[in-house]
């Protein structure tokens, strides 16, 4: 075999490397987006973002006062949301 | 070439679909794989929202993605926020999902699986996913208007009034009929009962727990919640075999609707952290996993369906529930094809986090087609048992009889075969005393799950665990249903109570907590009491009334929608929301009429009612009865009439609108261009 097909043949086996490593990364950067976008839900329908967004707004840490504040300005809304059937 | 290939595929999904619904249709007296159902329920899906959605976004609502919505504009980072789509989608669809397309389609489900599934997909597609859709768009388009709000706007004080008496009304009769569901499922059932129990205890722990021990911890300590429900089901077991414990836990119909009453007045009553938030917590956990699970068991069994696609009760002699096709099927399946209740979260809390006016498509439209799925899955899953094991769980003592064997052979020549032997072999599998007179539809779901569940994961030995599972999972369903309700129904009552005498409406005056708790309570415990002692199953009148009480509300919104389609100059796509409310209309009005003024007894109140006064030898209970069917007949009347004014009065808006006589002006907040468009170019 002459160097320039073992050197075409490497550079091909190079570029399907690169291909199925970048390949590989996109679909561990699609996954790690779902997981995160699936986490981001969650949090928002168990109101644990909306507690973040408390803690942010009010510049105070997390803890039992600052839950129980939470709790009565967010309590009052959540009792008056009706449930559907 | 991408523009050819787009065509082929969606021209393969109509051909697909097409099949599916043909093959669903048109195959007679041979039973069908259940995928027929899912692959028709997904191209129908697929093909309404590609096509029939974007044409409403396009042409009627003429989305704007240079408009800033309520979230963006009015952002406190409280109640408005700029959420991600898929978020905002989540949440709707976990706010949207109740049980109500759970249990209509099981009842429906009497007249064979073809009228239930073809109306939950056109349903959804042309009415449920439309007026979710449009009503979430005109809330973001009014600063998050609520629909009482947008109706006396756009139409006027009479459409705000009805509006609100509409929702109260629902409330009232869907808590009435969701306990009386969770009776008929719990009666008799220590293993069911002591789970159901445990739950309170441990929503108490996790509310503790979030409140004193990890603040803000929700997954973590719903995790935990939904580990100590799991031990719970299998402590029930051991409950329902040990001879000393069981009677505590065995109660009769009458004693379980006494302990629900006091179960929602404390819920009522207690603070929201310390109950109902964590039990609010706990079943949305429960209820995504569940959803979760049924499609997968669905897909990886794909189970046989047993019911026929019609049956011989089309002409309305059902057992289940009287009356014929048109209207019933339509008012029993509710929420999976079309929810009024939907209009209120459309707007309500949706439309304060939409980040941008076209994702209002997916939210909206797409959550309904959702929910639509789970009614499609649970037909399957009452349809995949023999239809005489069905019409055994589902049929009322009143009926069919209450000795096991009458009530087989009373099954049996109906054409669907039952044996006695066969009910009480199915009732030792999931660890029931007996499924003979369950009505409901939560024990009829509930063995169709256990049966998919246990042969995807299990087998027989585990039918027991699942059964549970199941029932557990649709009792606390509901009873978060119960529980939140109450207190939306106690916040109701106390806002209008406040006009009268300004004390009443302070939602921190225990007098008046305890006051309006015991109103809303009595007015829910009434009909729970009366579906308890009704001796034809209290569901038969009950979930009508419901299913009617729904579909005006949907009308009402539909009403909504189409005033302000006509106020924004598109008269000509008015049909988009005129034609599903003719439907509803055609629908409500006729059902409505039936269960007031039919002939017969099993369906007509009145009917009923006269039939008891001239029985020979009347007794205090039947005068409780005959009242029962008096009230029943007005409430129903009442909201009938009240929906015709609203009809009346928006009918008046739109010849106006039409003639030239009023101006065609909506009340939508000032445009304001958005600074998301600029930061996706930028």
């Amino acid at each position: 075999m002459s160097s320039s097909t073992e050197k075409a043949g490497s550079n091909a086996k190079r570029t399907a490397e690169c291909c199925s490593g970048r390949t590989r990364a996109s679909i561990s950067t699609w996954f790690t987006g779902l997981i995160r976008l699936l986490l981001s839900t969650v949090r928002e329908i168990f109101d644990e973002s909306a507690y973040a967004r408390f803690l942010a707004r009010h510049s105070i840490s997390s803890c039992p006062d600052a839950y129980a504040a939470f709790l009565r300005e967010h309590g009052t809304a959540k009792a008056r949301r009706p449930k559907c059937c | 070439m991408k523009k050819s290939i787009s065509i082929l595929v969606w021209l393969g999904v109509s051909i697909l679909g097409a099949l599916a619904l043909g093959t669903i249709a048109l195959h007679r007296g041979e039973e069908i794989n259940a995928m027929w159902l899912v692959v028709a329920a997904f191209c129908a899906y697929a093909l309404g929202y590609r096509f029939y959605s974007k044409f409403v976004s396009a042409k009627v609502l003429a989305l704007d993605a240079q408009r800033a919505t309520p979230a963006e504009r009015l952002d406190d980072g409280r109640d408005f926020v700029p959420t991600n789509k898929w978020v905002v989608f989540g949440h709707h669809f976990a706010a949207i999902a109740g049980p109500g397309p759970l249990v209509g389609p099981v009842l429906a489900a009497q007249f064979g699986y073809l009228p239930g599934t073809l109306w939950i997909l056109a349903g959804a597609v042309f009415g449920g996913c439309v007026q979710d859709f449009v009503i979430l768009l005109f809330s973001v388009r009014r600063d998050g208007r609520s629909l009482t709000e947008m109706a006396r706007e756009e139409i006027g004080v009479v459409g705000g009034f009805v509006a609100y008496a509409a929702v109260i009304s629902i409330i009232v009769i869907l808590l009435g009929a969701g306990a009386l569901i969770v009776v008929n499922a719990l009666k008799s059932s220590p293993w069911g009962v002591f789970t159901i129990a445990m739950t309170i205890p441990i929503a108490l722990l996790m509310g503790f727990y979030l409140r004193h021990l990890r603040p803000g911890k929700v997954l973590e300590v719903s995790f935990l919640g939904f580990v100590l429900v799991m031990l719970a089901i299998w402590g029930g077991q051991w409950v329902s075999q040990t001879p000393t414990v069981a009677p505590w836990f065995t109660l009769t119909a009458p004693a379980l609707a006494i302990v629900i009453i006091i179960y929602g007045f404390a819920a009522s009553a207690l603070p929201v952290w310390l109950l109902l938030a964590p039990r609010d917590y706990l079943s949305t956990f429960v209820k995504l996993g569940t959803i979760g699970l049924l499609a997968l068991g669905i897909i990886v069994l794909r189970p046989t369906l047993h019911m026929p696609p019609l049956t011989r009760f089309v002409d309305g002699s059902g057992p289940i529930f009287a009356g014929k096709i048109f209207p019933f099927a339509f008012i029993t399946i509710a929420c999976g094809a079309i929810s009024g209740f939907h209009s209120l979260i459309s707007s309500g809390t949706t439309p304060k986090l939409i980040r941008r006016e076209p994702e209002t498509r997916m939210v909206g439209y797409g959550a309904m087609m959702a929910e639509s799925m789970v009614a499609i899955m649970a037909t399957i899953a009452c349809c995949v048992l023999q239809p005489g094991i069905y019409f055994a769980i589902n049929s009322p003592a009143g009926v069919v009889g209450q000795v096991p064997e009458s009530a087989a052979a009373t099954i049996s020549s109906w054409g669907f075969p039952v044996t006695a032997a066969g009910m009480h072999a199915l009732a030792q599998a999931v660890g029931e005393q007996t499924l003979f007179n369950r009505t409901g539809g939560a024990p009829a779901f509930a063995v169709g799950m256990a049966h998919i569940f246990s042969s995807s994961l299990g087998g027989q030995a585990v039918m027991a665990i699942w059964y549970h599972f199941a029932i557990m999972f649709e009792a606390l369903f509901i009873l978060t249903v119960l529980d939140a309700g109450t207190r939306v129904g106690r916040f109701m009552v106390q806002d209008a109570l406040g006009h009268i005498w300004k004390p009443l409406g302070r939602t921190s005056w225990y007098p008046s907590i305890l006051a309006t708790s015991a109103l809303i309570v009595a007015a829910w415990g009434s009909f729970l009491w009366q579906g308890v002692k009704d001796p034809l199953g209290g569901i038969n009148s009950l979930w009508p009334l419901f299913g009617i009480c729904n579909q005006l509300l949907a009308t009402v919104a539909l009403c909504v929608a189409t005033t302000i389609i006509v106020k924004m100059g598109k008269v000509r796509y008015s049909p988009v929301t005129l034609v599903p409310l003719i439907w509803l209309v055609a629908v409500t009005f006729t059902a409505s009429w039936h269960k007031i003024f039919d002939p017969s007894p099993r369906i007509g109140f009145l009917a009923h009612a006269r039939q008891l006064a001239s029985s020979r030898t009347p007794t205090h209970e039947m005068s409780r009865w005959i009242f029962n069917d008096r009230l029943d007949a007005a409430v129903a009347g009442v909201l009938v009439c009240m929906v015709a004014l609203i009809l009346l009065e928006s009918i008046s808006v739109w010849v106006s609108v039409a003639s030239g006589r009023m101006q065609a002006r909506v009340r939508e907040a000032p445009f304001v261009l958005t600074r998301f468009a600029a930061e996706e170019q930028g």
